[in-house]
């Protein structure tokens, strides 16, 4: 930068507002495109929220699930399990609305119709498991299904997510979900449960970690 | 290439802010007027101000709806104006390549 290209610069812009020199215009891009950014939908929140509920929750009814005789969990684990994910809905509930609140047209109109696709795919859940209870499956049975549907839907939607924004870790996170699942599904219970707790629930905090490596790069 | 290509629209520390923030937020976005006072900490008059200047030059939408009962103004930058706010970042680069060369 050079002083003698200020007086071009004035006569150019007759404007009461200091035009910025090359180095300070592009600071100040990059510093709003940061602002907008942090504004946005914290995906490093939402990725360690479910993924400690999760790991606390599976890793709860996995170990009530060892001494009880069903080799399922007992009231008490499916209670932890309740609460925790009673406050990640809340949570993300919380967190989306004020991110995107303000915001209107292309993106927000993609968000509502992912968020739904989330809604509706864990009523399913819901119901699938309601059936199953209902054919009189055992407890084993049932939780193999409520486990593995559920992280089924997770991984599903992960890796829809991550196509519709183009990022590639939640993709690849999506598909270590489907994969959770299947092995949730294949071994013993209450074995089940940890594979969940840990491939499951330690998989999104991975997801929010590789966020914030992200977000710290860009 | 010299300053006198940049566009004097755009080229002011207050307006380039203005113009990166709509840019940052996918095409086809709209903020609120409130929402974009607050990423830019500007007063209303003088953010109003700003957006009247770039809606005179075709850069920015302003789109006046009602949520709920409140009137509320949506701001969006059009084609025209994110071509404007690329071509301008284009020009700062090239000229900061050139002084450091």
């Amino acid at each position: 930068m050079t002083k003698s290209n200020d007086d071009t610069r004035r006569s150019a812009v007759p404007d009461d507002d200091t035009p910025p020199d090359p180095r300070e215009g592009l600071a100040i891009v990059a510093a709003q495109q940061r602002r907008v950014r942090d504004s946005d939908v914290d995906d490093r929140v939402l990725f360690g929220v479910w993924g400690v509920a999760w790991l606390l929750g599976y890793g709860a009814q996995w170990w009530t699930a060892t001494t009880s005789p069903t080799r399922t969990a007992t009231g008490v684990g499916g209670l932890v399990f309740g609460v925790l994910a009673v406050a990640g809905l809340v949570v993300t509930l919380v967190h989306v609305t004020r991110a995107t609140h303000g915001l209107a047209g292309t993106s927000r109109q993609v968000g509502a119709m992912y968020g739904w696709a989330w809604m509706l795919g864990f009523v399913g859940q819901g119901l699938l498991v309601a059936g199953v209870v209902r054919a009189d499956a055992s407890p084993v049975v049932v939780t193999v299904v409520a486990n593995g549907v559920a992280c089924l839907v997770v991984g599903l939607l992960y890796m829809a997510g991550g196509a519709l924004w183009r990022e590639v870790s939640m993709y690849a996170l999506g598909g270590w979900m489907i994969l959770t699942a299947a092995a949730a599904g294949l071994v013993a219970m209450p074995a089940g449960y940890l594979v969940m707790s840990l491939a499951g629930g330690g998989g999104m905090l991975v997801g929010a970690a590789l966020a914030a490596v992200r977000r710290r790069r860009a | 290439m010299s300053e006198v290509d940049l566009d004097p629209v755009i080229h002011s520390a207050s307006r380039l802010r203005v113009v990166a923030t709509l840019a940052a937020l996918e095409r086809g976005d709209r903020v609120s007027f409130p929402r974009l006072q607050k990423l830019l900490d500007m007063t209303a008059g003088n953010l109003s101000t700003h957006l009247r200047r770039l809606e005179d030059a075709g850069y920015v939408t302003q789109t006046k709806t009602h949520v709920g009962r409140t009137p509320a103004t949506y701001v969006e930058l059009s084609p025209a104006g994110r071509l404007a706010f690329e071509r301008y970042t284009q020009t700062l680069t090239e000229l900061l390549k050139g002084a450091q060369e």
